[in-house]
């Protein structure tokens, strides 16, 4: 001590009292940085409610409440986040987490009221300086996420060997890649409204992610009884509203679905399912139909405790199922082991019965206590063209079940197929297969109205047509079958300027000068399919109710006019497996009411 | 330090032998020699910074873990020291003896998880908490949610909804999402 | 063997023992008087009490008592997802929240097995060493302002939240960063910052001279310094004392050297000591450290990439489990080792995490011990120059 140094030094802090304060003088308004995480904003158009940023809140800040002018449909929940800044933390996790990306962070930080509970509002709605905030938190860019964006592949056969023969090709999930895929889920629970049965989807995938298989099938018999068949064949209406499909690809719910059902062995379902001991009431039910609505209807009713006995027109069961779609998506025997766990539990099915010849519906509604008649739409429909009554033109229907019950089909090198659904995409397939069969090669072309953007079928069934080298031209009317001697020559079609008008009807416009020939020595039409209700008699007719469109009218139960018949399936709803199940077991809980108020 | 826990494993039978990385090393030893361990590795091995004293409630299996961390500063190794004790009027022998802050981290484990320590000087005294008369906070069955409900005010008029549910209430409330089961009296 | 030293504190002044060693303190005989320091900010430490006795202005007792800040974080860590503790447990300790998230998402990235991309290992490094200087610009002239030297906190404080200003450009946040979180980081450095950083680097290489001449070389801070809250070297290990207050004693141990992680292998440094063990040594080897951290900030950012990934793929946050484990992780904080115990059972939350700050030690029993026989005014400079974080200690 004692250093003059050590006296003098402090004092060159003097130096600071020239210089300019550094203190701002008002610092309210202070632009924050642009990635400063202020209050909430939120896209209330592109948000769907799913709630996956109140599922990661930790502190429970969110609350998803109903909104006006918001209201619940299909792939939207009508809910919308609300955030409570008495607990929030701006920690933005509810940011990085939104699965369409509308809720982001503003970069405004001050907000003075005198009212507490103001600091609760729905972004978006709740009208806020601060809404127009270009600058704030946003999820960071690239390779941030979450959860994986990416569908899990699905192994599949090669297009050059799945074209050869009928053999399935898609070949299922592993443990391990269910497992991934399982993960990407966020349990929203959107797709459950969306799906016909509403089946409990979030509750499966999560029991995949617990590798709890018998507890996933027993979620899936829940509202779903026939899950092989969905699992491979379902037009899966929940992935098309799925919530990771706004960022990235929905979750594989339908591979998911048939993963449980695949891992689960058939002799063992009965346990798993608990389906021992069920009551027999002594009531006896009449199904019409072995197709999904009727095997649904009967599998519902027989857990109730009725008898039920199907009436098959054809010599197995399934229906559209298996003489509609083809092997290759949908193998016989997982339909056999859908049908024989139905069978097990005491339904019987009568095959190749025809009501309305061999029994008539009148029969049927004297000898049992109600009857369901789930028969679907097995005739094909003509396009009506000039040329289409032609010998060598032909129904996809027609042919579809000509296969499956193993008959020799026609077949010629030059094949044209007229419509652009997936039945129209399987006879193409299925036609394809024939070809190379037998003549080691590809020559089939599938045509439609709508163009490309719009066609009917499902995108993978087009791409997968044109892996196996058929060609899809999407976009034309047909306009006339060109015939010489009794034999094609090939279809004259014209530029399809639109399908549907402005009141969404179906009137088809042309543009007359574009035209094209599509060469063919045999032409397939499949451009949907008619219901057959020849079993109906005349005096029965009279009884029901139909609409304009010559549908029978039913009630929400699916209860026709005649109160011991209830009709469901295809010639209700329009073909479809997952309809037709919900409608059966809908239908099954309508007789159940129906008799037993009787 | 291979040989070292060669060494240990058979003067002290560990019940288990983790290598978590290659210069740390769980190791698993009964309650009665846990303290020895801990003595000897500090008196001959040059275990000489304590790091951490900690306990992990595995309330289902009826134990808490009590878990010593040891660093030996020159070789940069450490070896955590793990045993188990009975959560039912939960003991252990103490070791405030050894290094000075052991005795708060006995204090804080009296007081959060109810582990006696006979012996520790001012066992007795509050650490954090003051007029506590609920269950030791950090045991597992001690519902922070449930204390904070009952405790605070929650805001008023606070309600969610579940997307799932609140779609079917909406849009299809009739139909059936369950299948309807008849079964004979067993 | 292991009672080589003396437990209790040097009494020799006033050897008011009772016959089984415990101190015989009588109010009533009107020679004590009992004082609270604290719980208001004794200093610039944070909300804990020092309960002391004093015999005229000399402390013949200490008590700390802490709870002040107790929030229970690890417990509600417990309850919540692997995703939801980073933002949690940033708060268990206020001047350096960055060193909470850098554990937690190590913690958790060991568990389950993710390695972090180059990039965010950079900018991990990166944010820790500024929330270093930060901490650094409030301690060092915080000293100062122990003894009334009011004008250096000033200027620290100025400096900090120029740094404050870079965080909130970089992370979103200016105390909260939570930036750093499980499989990375979230975001790259907005265009321009290392330019603005280089800036404000610049002008804290100036506050370095001007605090030197106010501090260091300042015959009243060295008067009061030298010589007080002496650490003595073989106390090291016995209460363990880590990080500055340990290398102030010449034991140069630095997490950053001993178990290097981040990139800290890939940045030049040697982690400065002392050997005095007082105020001052402490003070001084805090200052040299300051130099040092804006070294390495230069460093770090000559080092990094421009462009990189910033996270590694996680399993879906939502319902991440990780499999049964535990692992201790460690860092070193401005004020020393700081690690964190973490255990997982398998479902989708930790069953235990556990932090050990370095304050717990250092304010607790150290503290209790260095203030017996010191005077009364020299608590808080005695307090501040061990960097005490009171919330670190009861979380």
């Amino acid at each position: 001590m004692g250093k003059l140094k050590d006296i003098l030094s402090p004092f060159t802090a003097w130096g600071g009292v020239i210089k300019d304060p550094v203190t701002i003088k008002n610092p309210i308004g202070r632009p924050a940085a642009p990635r400063y995480r202020g209050f909430h904003k939120n896209e209330v158009d592109v948000c769907i409610g799913c709630g996956s940023c109140e599922a990661i809140c930790e502190n429970e800040a969110i609350d998803l409440v109903p909104v006006e002018g918001i209201k619940a449909k299909d792939g939207d929940s009508g809910l919308r986040p609300m955030v409570d800044y008495g607990r929030c933390c701006w920690c933005a996790l509810c940011v990085d987490v939104c699965t369409t990306g509308s809720l982001t962070l503003s970069d405004e930080y001050t907000w003075v009221s005198e009212n507490a509970d103001e600091f609760r509002y729905i972004p978006g709605l709740d009208k806020k300086d601060w809404d127009k905030n270009e600058n704030g938190w946003k999820k960071p860019e690239p390779n941030y996420e979450f959860y994986s964006l990416d569908r899990v592949k699905m192994p599949e056969l090669h297009a050059q060997e799945r074209g050869q023969s009928f053999i399935e090709f898609i070949t299922g999930y592993s443990k391990q890649q269910a497992e991934l895929e399982a993960d990407r889920c966020v349990e929203c629970g959107i797709c459950t409204s969306a799906c016909p049965a509403h089946m409990g989807i979030p509750e499966y995938i999560k029991a995949i992610r617990n590798n709890d298989l018998e507890e996933g099938l027993r979620i899936l018999y829940e509202t779903n009884p026939l899950p092989e068949i969905c699992g491979r064949i379902c037009t899966h209406k929940c992935e098309s509203v799925c919530t990771m499909g706004h960022k990235g690809d929905p979750i594989s719910i339908r591979w998911l679905k048939r993963y449980i059902a695949d891992q689960n062995p058939s002799e063992k379902y009965k346990e798993i399912l608990n389906a021992e001991n069920l009551v027999d009431n002594g009531k006896k039910i009449a199904i019409i139909g072995a197709g999904p609505a009727g095997l649904s209807t009967a599998y519902y009713l027989k857990l109730m405790g009725y008898q039920c006995t199907i009436f098959e027109k054809l010599p197995e069961a399934g229906g559209m199922m298996r003489y509609g779609i083809p092997e290759y998506r949908l193998p016989y025997d997982q339909i056999d082991k859908d049908v024989n766990y139905i069978l097990s539990l005491g339904v019987e099915i009568k095959y190749n019965v025809n009501i309305g010849t061999d029994i008539t519906l009148e029969d049927l509604g004297k000898d049992f206590d109600a009857v369901f008649a789930g028969t679907g739409l097995h005739l094909g429909r003509s396009t009506r063209v000039p040329g289409s009554d032609n010998k060598n033109v032909y129904f996809a229907t027609d042919l579809l079940r000509e296969i499956s019950l193993g008959q020799e089909v026609p077949l010629t090198e030059k094949i044209v197929v007229i419509g652009g659904g997936n039945v129209a995409m399987d006879i193409t397939r299925s036609l394809a297969r024939l070809q190379n069969i037998k003549y080691g090669k590809v020559d089939i072309l599938a045509t439609c109205l709508e163009s490309e953007d719009i066609m009917p079928a499902d995108r993978e069934e087009v791409v997968e047509a044109r892996e196996e080298l058929a060609i899809v031209d999407p976009g034309w009317g047909p306009k006339e079958i060109e015939t010489e001697n009794e034999k094609i020559k090939g279809l004259h079609v014209v530029k399809c300027l639109s399908v549907f008008d402005e009141n969404k009807a179906f009137n088809p416009k042309f543009d007359e000068e574009n035209k094209k020939f599509f060469v063919a020595d045999m032409i397939v039409e499949s451009i949907g399919q008619g219901m057959d209700l020849s079993y109906l008699s005349d005096e029965f007719k009279e009884n029901l109710r139909f609409s304009n469109r010559g549908r029978i009218e039913v009630d929400d139960y699916f209860q026709s006019g005649i109160d011991w018949l209830f009709v469901g399936g295809d010639i209700i709803q329009g073909s479809d497996v997952i309809h037709g199940i919900a409608n059966g077991h809908k239908a099954a809980i309508g007789i159940d009411n129906f008799l037993m108020k009787k | 330090m291979k040989n070292l826990i060669e060494r240990l494993h058979i003067k002290y039978s560990l019940t288990d032998i983790v290598n978590q990385r290659d210069n740390f090393v769980y190791l698993t030893i009964r309650k009665e020699n846990a303290i020895d361990l801990v003595t000897y590795l500090k008196d001959y091995e040059g275990f000489s910074h304590f790091v951490l004293l900690s306990c992990v409630d595995w309330i289902e299996d009826g134990k808490f873990q009590l878990s010593y961390f040891l660093n030996q500063p020159n070789k940069k190794f450490d070896i955590a020291i793990r045993t188990m004790i009975d959560r039912e009027n939960a003991e252990m022998q103490s070791s405030h003896h050894l290094w000075k802050h052991i005795e708060t981290y006995q204090r804080e484990l009296r007081e959060m998880y109810g582990i006696n320590f006979p012996k520790n000087p001012r066992i007795e005294e509050n650490f954090i908490l003051e007029g506590w008369d609920e269950i030791p906070p950090m045991r597992r069955e001690f519902d922070t949610k449930r204390y904070s409900e009952k405790t605070f005010f929650p805001r008023e008029g606070r309600k969610t909804y579940d997307p799932a549910t609140y779609m079917k209430d909406k849009l299809y409330p009739n139909a059936p999402i369950t299948a309807k089961v008849n079964k004979k009296d067993e | 063997m292991s009672n080589l030293f003396n437990w209790n504190p040097d009494r020799s002044k006033y050897p008011l023992m009772k016959e089984d060693g415990s101190l015989d303190v009588d109010l009533s005989s009107q020679k004590f008087t009992k004082l609270w320091v604290g719980p208001n900010h004794p200093g610039v430490t944070g909300n804990m009490a020092v309960e002391i006795t004093v015999s005229g202005d000399e402390i013949v007792h200490a008590k700390t008592h802490v709870g002040y800040l107790h929030r229970g974080f690890e417990k509600l860590i417990e309850r919540r997802l692997f995703i939801q503790g980073f933002p949690t447990c940033i708060r268990m300790c206020v001047a350096e929240p960055d060193y909470n998230e850098y554990l937690l998402s190590k913690s958790i990235e060991d568990l389950s097995g993710i390695e972090i991309p180059e990039m965010a290992e950079w900018l991990r490094t990166l944010v820790l060493e500024m929330a270093r200087l930060q901490s650094l610009l409030r301690t060092v002239p915080g000293q100062g302002g122990t003894f009334s030297l009011g004008l250096g906190v000033q200027w620290g404080m100025y400096l900090r939240d120029l740094i404050l200003d870079r965080f909130e450009e970089l992370t979103g946040g200016r105390i909260y960063h939570m930036y750093i979180l499980p499989g990375g980081v979230r975001g790259l450095l907005p265009d321009g910052f290392k330019e603005r950083l280089e800036e404000n680097l610049q002008l804290i290489d100036e506050f370095i001279i001007k605090i030197k001449k106010l501090m260091f070389d300042n015959a009243v801070f060295k008067k009061r310094a030298i010589g007080v809250g002496v650490i003595k070297k073989e106390w090291v290990d016995q209460f363990g004392i880590v990080g500055p207050n340990a290398r102030s004693v010449g034991i140069s141990r630095d997490i950053r050297k001993d178990y290097s992680y981040l990139k800290y292998q890939e940045l030049d440094f040697e982690p400065p000591t002392a050997t005095d063990g007082d105020i001052f040594a402490r003070s001084t080897v805090r200052y040299r450290e300051l130099i040092q951290t804006v070294d390495l900030i230069r460093q770090i950012m000559a080092k990094m990439p421009e462009k990189g990934d910033i996270k590694s793929p996680t399993p879906n946050v939502l319902h991440w489990k990780i499999p049964k484990g535990e692992t201790y992780t460690r860092s070193e904080s401005s004020r020393g080792e700081y690690g964190m115990y973490y255990v997982t059972d398998g479902s989708d939350k930790p069953r235990r995490i556990n932090l050990r700050g370095p304050s717990y030690n250092h304010a607790m029993t150290l503290l209790e011990h260095m203030l017996v026989n010191a005077n009364i005014s020299d608590v808080h400079a005695i307090m501040v120059s061990l960097q005490t974080c009171p919330p670190e200690i009861e979380r």
